[in-house]
């Protein structure tokens, strides 16, 4: 199974995490919510896929294209 | 009848032409899932529309005949006439001849004719075949005399990276007002992995270093992908349909299913009132602009700001806003770049830019300083600066900062139009009550209860009403208003932009 990681695309500060370890996620779902330039920015899952790692804490500052989270690919949207 | 064995010997070699490189070069190219050229100018154009150039240039008799590596002539795109060529990579992989070829022709008829151009590339260029033909190396020089650069500055060009495009074709495709790629089939480099291997020793496939991901997403050389190659032909057809044929002609009309007057009822609730949370920046765009219909420019790259192109009443219109849910809406190094680069498309081919405004200022903080996103933001300062197209702005949330002077222009008419949502300053609230009243808070016994009773008592200066009681913002919106009053904007500005068309003069250096 391919591992894909979730990357938050800007710069600012993990506001909330709205998964936990092994969650499965569908295209689209918010995983976590990014505090930039004061604006609550959705980090949002690229593939369908359950979470095998979570890589920041809330309250953590992150930088540009850092990694969030990463996921196991499953074969079809799970929603 | 005096001609006809000589008529009959033309079409047996048009048809000799027709079959490229020979059945097993044409074979490979499918293989590798591309289409030929003659399958993509077919594909590009109106049916029977296409008139070939220089069909009959090739080398050998007979059936040993080979046509030149390049295809090209006159055509047309919804009636509408156009120059196109291309390298025909099943001929010597595309590459370049010496000598009067027909890809300079082709610039030539367009320079002629003042018609827009697309160029389908294919292939790497220069052959080192040649320089044992000629027997000496040559001082690398445009073969073109430049024609490429001219063409920019009067027709509209499209470039298409339709195979694997290196040297030569990659350089002349960047000479383009647009460009577009195949998702996958395609790659653009300066050079291949061979040259790279022996360069800098790094093994890498022609797809790490070129495909769509890395030129179309990461490096934004290329400004819109394709699902496949008809997928681009689609895009170059919808492109042009909102271009002039030259800058001596305003964009076409075209007869909108729209009416002018429609207040669309959603606008009203798209904003939300909790001041932090984003919304979708495109689905408002839609519900402006004619029948929902935008054409984006550049979708994978500087997405902080989203570009477009639509109609307004059937008007040509070029579409600006900043995109809330990246970076907040802050104008970036990439964003930056491509704002420059839109803004001097619709100012060259006198296309008004409606400009929904949600920006922060610029994008803060090591990453920003280190992409030089100062320097790049204020060439779109510049760039604002130095247009003459109509600009109307529409305050639809936050407009902070000098990031969000590059939507506006104090040199000409100033008409700022602002919706219920809008709030402006200098300097945002946040932030700038902790530099102004440090001391103050500091010695305050509560500090943090000090600096919220500032921010609130500065925060209820926010309002757009007090601003349009001082007459600091000339026009206060009901959201729903917004599309009847561009349009009637922009037809008030319509006849005033024949009056300058032509070649733009280049102002200045940017910054």
């Amino acid at each position: 199974m391919e591992l894909v990681g979730i990357r938050a695309e800007t710069a600012g500060s993990i506001w909330k995490i709205l998964v936990t370890l092994d969650d499965q996620v569908a295209v689209g779902d918010v995983v976590a919510i990014l505090e930039s330039m004061k604006m609550e920015i959705p980090i949002v899952a690229p593939i369908a896929g359950r979470v095998t790692e979570i890589l920041v804490a809330e309250g953590s500052s992150v930088s540009g294209n850092q990694l969030v989270a990463m996921l196991e690919q499953v074969e079809r949207d799970v929603r | 009848m005096a001609w006809l064995d000589d008529v009959e010997e033309i079409e047996r070699r048009r048809a000799r032409a027709l079959a490229l490189g020979g059945a097993e070069r044409v074979q490979r190219q499918h293989d590798a899932g591309r289409l030929t050229i003659r399958e993509r100018i077919d594909a590009l154009l109106d049916p029977g529309s296409f008139v070939e150039m220089g069909a009959l240039a090739g080398e050998g008799d007979g059936e040993k005949f080979l046509p030149a590596g390049y295809v090209g002539g006159l055509g047309r795109i919804d009636g509408r006439d156009i120059v196109v060529g291309g390298e025909d990579f099943t001929v010597r992989g595309g590459s370049e001849r010496d000598g009067r070829t027909k890809d300079r022709m082709i610039l030539e008829i367009a320079n002629e004719f003042k018609v827009p151009t697309v160029l389908l590339h294919d292939g790497a260029g220069g052959n080192i075949e040649n320089t044992l033909r000629r027997g000496y190396m040559q001082i690398p020089t445009w073969s073109n005399d430049g024609l490429e650069v001219d063409l920019l500055a009067t027709v509209p060009v499209v470039a298409g990276v339709m195979g694997s495009v290196a040297g030569g074709p990659a350089t002349r495709a960047m000479l383009s007002h647009w460009s577009v790629m195949p998702k996958k089939s395609a790659q653009l480099f300066i050079a291949g992995p061979p040259v790279v291997k022996r360069a800098i020793g790094l093994d890498v496939t022609k797809d790490e270093l070129g495909s769509s991901e890395m030129q179309v997403h990461a490096s934004g050389a290329v400004d819109n992908e394709g699902e496949d190659e008809y997928d681009c032909f689609r895009q170059m057809r919808e492109f042009l349909s909102y271009m002039p044929r030259n800058v001596w002609e305003l964009p076409p009309h075209r007869e909108p299913n729209d009416r002018p007057d429609r207040k669309e009822e959603a606008l009203l609730s798209i904003v939300p009132k909790n001041r932090r949370q984003p919304y979708d920046m495109k689905s408002l765009i839609m519900m402006v602009v004619d029948d929902g219909i935008m054409f984006e420019i550049r979708p994978h790259h500087g997405r902080c700001l989203i570009t477009a192109l639509a109609r307004l009443n059937g008007h040509v219109v070029g579409i600006m806003a900043n995109n809330p849910m990246v970076n907040g809406g802050a104008l970036d190094g990439p964003g930056a770049d491509k704002q420059v680069h839109f803004m001097e498309l619709c100012d060259q081919f006198r296309i008004p830019i409606v400009y929904f405004v949600d920006c922060p200022g610029f994008l803060v903080g090591p990453d920003a300083e280190r992409s030089g996103a100062l320097r790049r933001g204020m060439r779109a300062f510049w760039t604002t600066f130095s247009i003459t197209v109509p600009l109307i702005q529409i305050i639809v949330r936050r407009c902070y900062g000098v990031g969000s002077v590059t939507s506006s222009r104090t040199d000409h008419l100033k008409l700022r139009i602002a919706w219920p949502s809008g709030e402006f300053g200098g300097i945002p609230i946040e932030g700038g009550v902790d530099a102004a009243f440090r001391r103050i808070i500091e010695s305050a016994p509560d500090p943090v209860a000090k600096r919220v009773e500032i921010e609130e008592r500065i925060g209820r200066l926010r309002s757009p009403l007090l601003a349009a009681e001082a007459f600091g913002v000339e026009n206060i919106i009901d959201p729903r208003e917004t599309r009847p009053l561009v349009i009637r904007l922009l037809e008030m500005a319509q006849q005033k932009r024949g009056y300058s068309l032509g070649i733009k003069s280049r102002p200045g250096v940017r910054p």
